[in-house]
């Protein structure tokens, strides 16, 4: 359809097209002409298949093509022109006729640098797009190609013109070109930054914003490969995913890139493949978006939901803390007054039958047990205040991590709901004990607030945790007042809560959602208004079975050797206390200080173990260790840790690295006992080390 | 039929002609022989002639014969004409994408 916008390749191979037709006929070579209305051949015979003597069906043939075509003789001399020629300069065929050329196209035939005929004469074809008046005076926008035209003897007999109306090409070029600086535009404002790769994942454009976001200078960035930004931190095959595509599919993942300076940048990215017209792969286009701040962000609520359940906690917990307190220090004061007076008055003990055996074993074990439970809670309190650099996972255990949990929440719950535990023994999960205790922590506390306080015996929370094939569910059951149908989808977005300003943030249930499915869990839930609520916790099995049996067995066929241990803590009455349980079987030098502890090893003292606090605030125990491995090094390798709990990043970097044991305070004796008797063993057989 | 491996595609093609009309004859010959010397095992030739046929002319919009299309391996050509300048003809036959 002439209407139609060609493209000018298209147009192009039309031309081409009508300029070989009309070639053929004049050297003879068409047989039959085809009516296009009836689709008729006409056949032409021999005679007529010369140009001359076939001018009615030549006639036929042109007035059918799209451009206007026109012969002249070898005096420019207007021979013929089409209708179409004739419509498009505004003249009737007639008034064409006969006239010189250069009337109608001066610009073509005689303009400055413009081919004109003696180019023509010497048998080159000509093409040009140039604007020409009609007859009315308007511009015209055209697009002409001549060619000679020879007889049998190669003489020039005159020219074959034929024109197209170029101006819509022109508008559209316009138009496009319009539309390619709108589009430059935006692509070099938007936010986002805008990279397109070949299909070996090398850049070969990107925007300013995206040199930017990686420190660098656009025109540096051309030609670099994309595995060049990419970080340690950045999930494996995340290069890759920017070239996997398959036609029509879009790709988004997060990663993260090294910039220049090597800092890095966290970015989402949404990329679609480029393909060529054979279907193959030829690169991808990509909207990069740096979401460094909103990760930041993010991490940031983690930690303050985190707070804030522990803020919400802090009371009840030093109740916890604060009963078996009481026993721990209440059973010490009456043993200590029994073992006064016994000191005191031996007589006065017999005189009223009381024996000392019989008077302080049950106190006795009633304070061990006290301080056991404020152990407990403690390390509860532990897990949940972890700097957020505890986000390794580890294979951990999902019911010791129920129980801390529970424990903490249990001020909550007792005056509320009675407590159902229904716990089948599970495989481990690989996760931060941190962030799961946080996950358990919240639903428990939601179940706990969905339930009016005082109606406790009506009520209950029941927690089940079972294994069904390669998944753990962990599921927390209430009777409370259940989700309306029309909050159901919400309750997992950030800040949706119901709850009264002060209670509640609206973060929980989204940060636990988010710290599921981190490690391939998922987080759903199940309501009837006015019945309760169920959430239920599905995580992936790990696929270690069980974390190292405690160290107690080494004990047990114990060497019976004597040992030298050196211990270092600057309390003094842990090193009391350690001196004291350690004495009986083995040698033991005490100091508080790791200045005196080097001082000692320097001067030529050995030891089996040297027990030594990892934070002391003079020198640490890393200073001491690293200043050991200068001077004794042999001693250096004997060195266990003591930790509180409490790590600088530093420390917690140095544990990583280092090979010594480290046992959390507080400990047990057969822990430390056992360590011991693995240096001893390694030490030359005789009487220990000289 | 043997599979015809990726790089070399199959040449296809559709000649248009009118009967026993001089060039027409002309251009079958030179058709036939372009593409057994060159495209021996990897063409089709499609001969329509438009005296017994002629409602094949609309589909591909034929003006005149003889018409030969190239239709595969794009781009898609048309050769006008006897075919008695063979080199040129197969240059364009020869021209692929692909
Ligand atoms: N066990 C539950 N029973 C009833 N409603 C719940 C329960 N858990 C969560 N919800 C609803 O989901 C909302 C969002 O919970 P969450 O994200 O933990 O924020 P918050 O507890 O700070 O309001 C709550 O405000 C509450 O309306
Ligand atoms: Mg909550």
């Amino acid at each position: 359809m002439s209407s139609e916008l060609l493209s000018s390749g298209a147009l192009e191979r039309r031309l081409a097209e009508a300029d070989a037709t009309i070639a053929a006929l004049l050297s003879g070579q068409i047989d039959a002409v085809i009516d296009p209305r009836t689709s008729t051949p006409l056949l032409l015979s021999a005679a007529q298949s010369a140009l001359r003597e076939s001018e009615e069906r030549y006639r036929h043939i042109v007035e059918t093509t799209h451009e206007g075509i026109w012969t002249l003789d070898a005096d420019t001399v207007v021979t013929f022109v089409n209708q179409r020629l004739a419509d498009l300069m505004g003249y009737a065929p007639d008034e064409m006729v006969g006239q010189s050329v250069f009337e109608f196209f001066p610009e073509f035939f005689s303009a400055p640098g413009a081919p004109g005929v003696p180019h023509l004469q010497r048998g080159h074809a000509e093409e040009e797009a140039v604007a020409v008046s009609r007859r009315d005076g308007s511009k015209m926008w055209a697009l002409i190609k001549t060619r000679p035209i020879c007889d049998t003897n190669g003489k020039y007999v005159g020219i074959l013109a034929m024109m197209t109306d170029w101006t819509r090409h022109r508008d559209a070029e316009e138009a496009l070109r319009r539309n390619e600086e709108q589009y430059r535009q935006i692509v070099e404002t938007t936010t986002d930054g805008i990279v397109k790769v070949d299909a070996s994942a090398c850049i070969v454009f990107t925007n300013r914003r995206f040199a930017e976001m990686l420190g660098y200078e656009p025109n540096d960035i051309i030609g670099m490969h994309i595995s060049e930004f990419s970080s340690e931190d950045a999930p494996p095959g995340a290069p890759a995913a920017l070239l996997s595509h398959r036609p029509g599919e879009k790709n988004a993942f997060d990663t993260s890139y090294r910039r220049c300076d090597g800092t890095l940048v966290s970015v989402n990215i949404a990329s679609v493949g480029l393909f060529d017209e054979g279907g193959l792969c030829c690169g991808s286009l990509a909207v990069v978006r740096d979401v460094t701040n909103q990760r930041r962000l993010q991490s940031q609520l983690m930690v303050s939901d985190r707070m804030a359940s522990v803020g919400t906690l802090a009371a009840g917990v030093a109740h916890e803390i604060n009963n078996p307190l009481t026993a721990l220090i209440g059973n010490l004061e009456y043993i200590n007054e029994c073992m006064a007076s016994t000191a005191g008055d031996l007589k006065d003990v017999y005189a009223t039958g009381r024996s000392m055996r019989a008077t302080i074993p049950e106190p006795l074990q009633d304070a061990i047990e006290a301080a056991q439970r404020i152990r407990f809670i403690v390390h509860d309190l532990k897990m949940f205040s972890r700097a957020p650099v505890d986000v390794k996972g580890s294979a951990v255990d999902v019911i010791a991590i129920m129980e801390s949990s529970l424990r903490m929440a249990w001020n909550e719950i007792r005056h509320r709901a009675q407590l159902v535990k229904e716990f089948s023994p599970v495989a481990f999960v690989d996760a931060s004990e941190a962030r799961l205790g946080q996950v358990f922590l919240n639903l428990i506390m939601n179940a706990a607030q969905a339930i009016p306080e005082g109606h406790a015996d009506e009520n209950h929370i029941r927690v089940g945790i079972e294994q069904t094939g390669a998944r753990v569910t962990i599921a927390v059951h209430d009777t409370g007042a259940g989700i309306p149908p029309e909050n159901i989808g919400r309750v997992f977005d950030a800040f949706f809560t119901t709850k009264a300003v002060g209670i509640g943030t609206g973060l929980g249930l989204a940060i636990c959602h988010r710290i599921v499915t981190d490690i391939g869990g998922e987080l759903t839930v199940e309501s009837l208004e006015g019945r309760g609520t169920t959430f239920c916790v599905s995580l992936p099995a790990s696929e270690c079975l069980a974390l190292d049996a405690p160290t107690g067995v080494a004990l047990r066929g114990g060497t019976g050797r004597r040992g030298r241990v050196l211990i270092v803590d600057d309390e003094e009455i842990l090193l009391r206390l350690l001196s004291r349980s350690l004495a009986s079987d083995h040698d033991v030098v005490a100091l508080s200080s790791g200045k005196d502890a080097l001082a000692l090893c320097a001067k030529g003292e050995r030891f089996d173990m040297i027990l030594c606090d990892l934070m002391m605030p003079e020198m640490t125990g890393m200073d001491l260790c690293s200043e050991l491995a200068r001077v004794a090094p042999e001693q250096a390798d004997r060195m266990v840790f003591m930790t509180g709990g409490a790590f600088t990043a530093r420390a917690r970097a140095f544990l990583d690295a280092s090979e010594h044991p480290c046992v959390e305070k507080p400990f047990e004796r057969a822990t430390v006992l056992a360590i011991l008797e693995r240096h001893i063993l390694r030490s030359p057989s005789g009487d220990g080390p000289a | 039929m043997v599979t015809a491996r990726r790089a070399e595609p199959r040449l296809h093609l559709r000649l248009y002609i009118a009967g026993n009309a001089p060039n027409s004859l002309l251009a079958v010959a030179n058709a036939k022989s372009l593409c057994e010397e060159h495209f021996a095992e990897r063409h089709v030739l499609e001969i329509v002639d438009l005296l017994e046929q002629p409602l094949r002319a609309l589909a591909d919009a034929i003006i005149v014969t003889p018409t030969l299309l190239k239709l595969a391996p794009l781009p898609a050509y048309r050769v006008i004409g006897n075919l008695n300048d063979r080199k040129q003809v197969l240059l364009t036959l020869s021209t692929n994408d692909e």
